[in-house]
């Protein structure tokens, strides 16, 4: 690290040209790329992406969609009111990383762009179909957050790319939505399972996306015909069953790929019983 | 190097200078600023500890980028205090609500207090538990903290008042508050010395290897670098009790993270690479990584040589050829015939794995060979003289011509008892000419190659009539005693004279053996082997109990020890052992316990929802300690009459010198605000003490301290008698004065007195007053190898546990609601401090029982950080704690006091598990009852049911 360079960017079309350079790191939080480094992760140049005004920036567009600047820190969004209120698995996803210092630092753009199994945001965001928007050289393009993850810690990310925003799209009319994490203590803690669901009362459908039980978090496809008055207990059954059809958990040091598949089938049940049962969550 | 010029703004300070890129915010603080207040403890943000706030907000400063603060606004802890001598309210209350212990985390924590103050009027105490709980803390069991929090947010603090006399008995504030909250405390972590060289380790990556080739030139050539060394540079063996431990490994390596070389350069950096450019290569041997394992007839020996090691004779009993560093027997009566008397025999199997003290402040020395000869140490230890006498032991040097220094200490639980890394810092400071080196262990060190707690498995077996009455017991506690056991004797030693519980047993029997295997070693963990044993009795009290379908509180009551019995090693239960019924009863009482209502549930399946009961423990220990243990104290007079109180125990957090001084000023007879107890130990200026460990130090030097007060009062009076013109016993003392008895009208100051007096006509007499005291243990005696038989202890202390949790079966987790906890202290000195230890021992206490362990992969620790090795953090706590005490003096301890510093901790694991068993209906027998343990426990039961 000792011939480790240091650009601040003001503009995103800076920054892609500072990664195009090659060897080029993006800053965001840096809660885990300052690890990373003393790891031992080769980089020449820190790219800090914190002074490019449009990147910090929550943004409502009009039809109701929410835009997530990369430099938004976790806590402020799960701090945004709206964002409680509209998509409460994201504020929940994101009130679950790390202690309060890490939340202070960390972004959701790093958090997704680290791709580790874990990511509390990557769960609530997949099942409310978050696209991401890229820059790069030869300009911006958006994509699904589902053909983001390619395995651990790896992603479709180029390396002369930037995430400059999460973007995503308006809800459906009385969309609810939840997160849930089992850690091993109630303190900060990676989670074993992290998982997140929402349904979509009119189109009858539910979802479940499920972190920390394969490489990349599973997003397994909607339960169809869940309308409103079925019943939360059969249903989160059935949740459950998709969910263990799709996860590929291991043992670890963390726990064994026994408990991750129980504590998946129990969070499925969980937020079944959560968004179908006394109504929206808050 | 790549820099960048910044200019920040730190506690109101604006500054312009040049920076690495690569350097974190922590580095230039602590390092580049002398902000020593921001301390470190994991380098991942986990710990909490370099909190401070940047633009307002509380971050960890160690994954921040020195560069990423150009125009920042940065606030440490040091913005709390509103000018020297002054405390912010805030700091007060941490003072008065006992929030502070080793200090080590106060910094931290108070940023983190802070910012959640300035964003939030009036926060809930939830809020204020999720804005503590990025901050690990030790000691205190966070609850003093978010009280003190809570009552300076919503406006309810009034500060505490002055303490009143007499002070033993009261509450006074720890003496060292007003130090920690303001950052003065220095602990070794923070010091620099001039021309200091910093160390660093390279560990084996095998549990067991060969050395074959270990080649340093290419360190050795690497910028900065001042030494290197490798084991055969320094060929001395290393213990207290057993001298099975290499300064750096030599020849063969014993566990995955032992030392294998280490390096001292001009950076921390410099010595880090230079330790990566170290060539080993090893030769993987099969490594013996269980107790059984290591057992079995032909198995690879982990000391080869044991048989020509040195240890403690008379004492400690290793076979060599069979990998045992010791085998404590206990026999009393004929268990053979006991458990022929029996009704019923239950035989029940448990385990404990093998965990870390975790104390905030990481192993830290600094040594410096000085070139004529001398050597001064500064560690971050529990006990100046037995570094100092081990130390020279193994130097063959004379020991006043080494000096060790113990400041504030971040934190010890007796995983820095004994020697550690001193000697290994004192030979790079050899090689470096004399500079001084300092090693701080990382916390991937502090796990991996510092010393644990070892494992243990027990097994226990009880003979009982059918009115409960206990007839017999043989246990066999297995001790994963790791590579080394130099302590881990002794606690398979105390384990043993203390393995049957607080009980009658007419017949007893146990073995206790110190198993080495080619695991990280273990040693003393507060109330060391008492928290493993007592799991599995007081477990194994409960499932008795319920085989005999009897209430387990009054199982417990019948065969506890009442005087007229003995122990297990013949010792006869006098009054002046105290009460451990009225502790069972206190806590019973507390929790609501009712016979008929706290039955085990019916067994619950896996999924079905929150259940909730009641469970009791109780738990025993005397300090475990060489008979000869001996501690002074030194009384030393200023010239207005205040006095400096000299001790060589040291406070790491246990508030030991408040209690200490509050019987210095009640047998002085003078203001406690008189009393100052320097907080350095130094073995060049304070006087001898063993070791602080075994909860021994109040008794101790509580009793050299009334002695030593004594003797100041003496010559007082000899002096003022002849002031006078009386007899120095019609002196009379008082209030810091001397009056001559019957005629209170003329009273003289101390100060008059305590440097000589005066007569009118210059002439003097007396001399500066200096009282000496000093205790010995006595009456104690070495066990009987065969027998067990003997009196190995100072005082005993009883106590009890009552908890109430709720277990959600859908996931395993369990939650504590209420725990209480009573112990006969004999005497409480200090009631704030008293609770302040039961509180942040039974939190530590829920750590082993709900969380922590040591997980291995064929020998290789894998949770060696704080990702993954977890720790009770604000959210982690009993939602409800009290603690309750008895008094029954112990007729040697001062005031009537006994230890009751490691108690807490004690027995939590089996008040949990009796708990859960209630709860669930499922028995459990390992640890920790982590929510994985119980949920597929609970799977496995519904199982075997169906």
């Amino acid at each position: 690290m000792s011939d480790l360079r240091y650009e601040r960017p003001g503009t995103v079309a800076e920054a892609t040209g500072l990664l195009a350079a090659g060897g080029a790191r993006i800053l965001a939080g840096g809660t885990d790329l300052v690890i990373a480094l003393r790891g031992g992760l080769p980089c020449d140049v820190l790219v800090d992406i914190k002074h490019i005004p449009e990147l910090g920036r929550i943004v409502w567009t009009p039809d109701g969609g929410l835009e997530i600047g990369a430099c938004v820190l976790v806590q402020d969004l799960a701090e945004e009111p709206r964002v409680r209120e509209v998509f409460p698995a994201l504020a929940e996803g994101a009130e679950a990383i790390g202690s309060l210092q890490i939340r202070y630092r960390a972004t959701v753009a790093g958090n997704l762009s680290n791709a580790s199994p874990c990511m509390d945001t990557a769960p609530p965001l997949l099942v409310l179909d978050g696209r991401l928007r890229i820059a790069g050289p030869k300009g911006t393009r958006e994509a699904p957050l589902a053909d983001f993850f390619l395995g651990v810690r790896q992603t479709a990310l180029a390396a002369d790319e930037l995430i400059t925003a999460v973007v995503l799209p308006p809800p459906p009319p009385g969309l609810a939505c939840g997160f849930d994490k089992i850690k091993r203590t109630q303190g900060h803690d990676l989670a074993l399972v992290n998982s997140a669901a929402a349904w979509d009362p009119r189109a009858g459908t539910l979802r479940v996306a499920i972190g920390s039980c394969a490489v990349r978090p599973v997003l397994t496809p909607a339960l169809e015909g869940v309308k409103p008055g079925a019943d939360p207990a059969a249903t989160g059954e059935r949740l459950a069953q998709r969910a263990l059809e799709h996860i590929r958990p291991i043992d670890d040091v963390r726990g064994s790929a026994e408990y991750r598949r129980e504590m998946s089938a129990a969070l499925c049940r969980r937020l079944a019983r959560r968004l179908l049962g006394a109504g929206r969550a808050s | 190097m790549s820099a960048r010029t910044i200019t920040l703004t730190v506690n109101g300070e604006t500054s312009t200078l040049e920076v690495p890129v690569g350097m974190t915010l922590h580095q230039l603080l602590s390092e580049g600023l002398h902000h020593h207040e921001v301390k470190s403890g994991c380098y991942i943000g986990e710990c909490g500890l370099c909190t401070i706030r940047l633009n307002g907000r509380p971050v960890n400063s160690c994954l921040v980028f020195a560069v990423e603060a150009d125009g920042a606004v940065i606030e440490t802890s040091t913005v709390e205090t509103p000018a020297p001598g002054q405390l912010s309210d805030l700091q007060q209350a941490f003072v008065d609500f006992g929030a502070i212990q080793c200090g080590f985390c106060t910094p931290g924590m108070l940023v983190s207090a802070r910012a959640l103050l300035a964003r939030k009027a009036k926060p809930t105490r939830a809020e204020i538990v999720e804005a503590l709980a990025g901050n690990y803390c030790r000691c205190t069991g966070y609850e003093p903290i978010v009280n003190a929090v809570e009552a300076v947010a919503n406006g309810t603090y009034r500060p505490k008042p002055a303490p009143a006399k007499p002070y033993v008995g009261g509450e006074a504030n720890r003496l060292d508050g007003a130090a920690k909250v303001t950052g003065a405390a220095t602990f070794v972590h923070d010091m620099f010395l001039p021309g200091m060289l910093h160390g660093r380790l390279l560990v084996s990556p095998h549990a067991k290897a060969r050395i074959k080739r270990i080649d340093v030139s290419k360190a050795k050539a690497m910028p900065g670098v001042r030494a290197v060394l490798t084991g055969e540079d320094v060929p001395y063996e290393l213990g207290l009790y057993m001298e099975d431990k290499d300064i750096l490994a030599r020849g063969i390596v014993h566990h995955q993270g032992e030392a294998v070389a280490a390096v001292a350069a001009e950076t921390w950096l410099q010595a880090k690479l230079a330790t990566l450019a170290i060539e080993v290569e090893y030769e993987p041997l099969d490594p013996v990584l269980d107790v059984h394992e290591a057992l079995a007839d032909g198995a690879p020996q982990v000391h080869p040589d044991l048989g020509t090691y040195s240890w403690m004779k008379g004492v400690f009993f290793p076979q060599p050829g069979h990998n045992v560093a010791h085998h404590q027997k206990i026999r009393k009566g004929d268990t053979a015939k006991g458990m022929a008397e029996a009704d019923r025999v239950f035989e029940f199997r448990f385990t404990n794995p093998p965990v870390q003290h975790v104390p905030m402040e990481t192993h830290t020395a600094i040594v410096t060979a000085r070139p004529d000869g001398e050597v001064e140490i500064i560690t971050s230890a529990q006990s100046p003289f037995t570094v100092r006498h081990l130390f020279c032991h193994t130097f063959g040097l004379p020991l006043h011509q080494v000096r060790v220094r113990i400041p504030y200490v971040g934190g010890g639980f007796g995983g820095k008892a004994g020697i550690h890394l001193e000697p290994l810092v004192y030979c790079l400071s050899r090689a470096a000419g004399g500079r001084p080196v300092k090693l701080a262990a990382t916390r991937e060190e502090e796990f991996n190659t510092l010393p644990s707690r070892q494992g243990l498995e027990s097994v226990i077996r009880t003979g009982v009539t059918k009115d409960g009455r206990i007839t017999a017991l043989e246990a066999t506690y297995l001790w994963d005693a790791g590579a080394f056991a130099d302590y881990g004797v002794n606690v398979g030693r105390a384990a043993a004279y203390s393995g049957a519980g607080p009980y009658v047993i007419p017949h007893c029997k146990v073995d206790s053996k110190v198993v080495y295997t080619n695991k990280i070693h273990g040693t003393a963990y507060r109330g060391f082997g008492h928290l493993e044993v007592l799991w599995g009795i007081e477990r194994n009290m409960d499932l008795v109990a319920r085989g005999l379908g009897m209430d387990p509180v009054e199982f417990r009551r019948r065969n506890l020890l009442r005087v007229g019995e003995t122990t297990i090693t013949g010792e006869p239960f006098t009054a002046g052992h105290g009460r451990p019924e009225e502790c069972l009863r206190l806590v019973s009482e507390a929790i609501g316990w009712d016979a008929k209502q706290d039955v085990p549930q019916p067994p619950a399946a896996p999924g079905s929802g929150r259940r909730r009961a009641k469970a009791v423990a109780m738990l025993h220990k005397a300090p475990a300690m060489p008979t000869y243990t001996s501690c002074s104290a030194s009384l030393l007079f200023n010239g207005d009459g205040s006095v400096n109180l000299l001790v060589s125990g040291v406070d790491y957090g246990q508030g030991t010198y408040t209690a200490l001084a509050q019987i210095a000023a009640d047998e002085l007879r003078i203001p406690l605000e008189k009393v100052r107890v320097p907080w350095d130990s130094d073995t060049d200026f304070t006087p001898y003490d063993w070791q602080t460990v075994a909860s021994r130090f109040t008794v101790m030097g509580g009793n050299a301290v009334i002695q030593a007060a004594k003797e100041c009062l003496d010559q007082i009076r000899a002096v003022a008698g002849e002031a006078f013109g009386v007899a120095a016993d019609a002196i009379e003392c008082g209030d810091g004065q001397v009056w001559v008895k019957g005629k209170p009208e003329k009273k003289l100051d101390y100060a008059r007195f305590v440097l000589g007096y005066s007569f009118p006509d210059g002439h003097s007499i007396g001399g500066p007053v200096i009282g000496r005291g000093r205790y010995i243990a006595h009456g104690l005696t070495n066990l009987d190898p065969e027998t067990g038989q003997g009196l190995p202890a100072l005082n005993w202390t009883y106590g009890a546990h009552g908890i109430e949790i709720e277990v959600d079966t859908d996931t395993g987790h369990i939650q504590v609601l209420k725990l209480v906890s009573a112990f006969d202290a004999g005497k409480v000195i200090n009631l704030q401090q008293c609770r302040m230890q039961v509180i942040g021992g039974v939190v530590q206490g829920l750590g082993s029982a709900i969380m922590e362990k040591f997980v291995f992969d064929r020998g290789r620790l894998v949770n060696n950080t704080f990702t993954d090795y977890k720790v009770p953090t604000a959210k982690d706590v009993p939602l409800e704690m009290r603690q309750l005490f008895v008094e029954t003096p112990h007729p040697q301890g001062p005031y009537g006091a006994r230890g009751v510093a490691e108690h807490p901790m004690i027995s939590i694991p089996g008040a949990v598990g009796n708990a859960l068993a209630n709860a669930t209906g499922v028995e459990f027998f390992e640890l920790p009852l982590d929510p994985e343990t119980v949920f597929l426990g609970l799977k496995r039961a519904a199982k075997e049911r169906a």
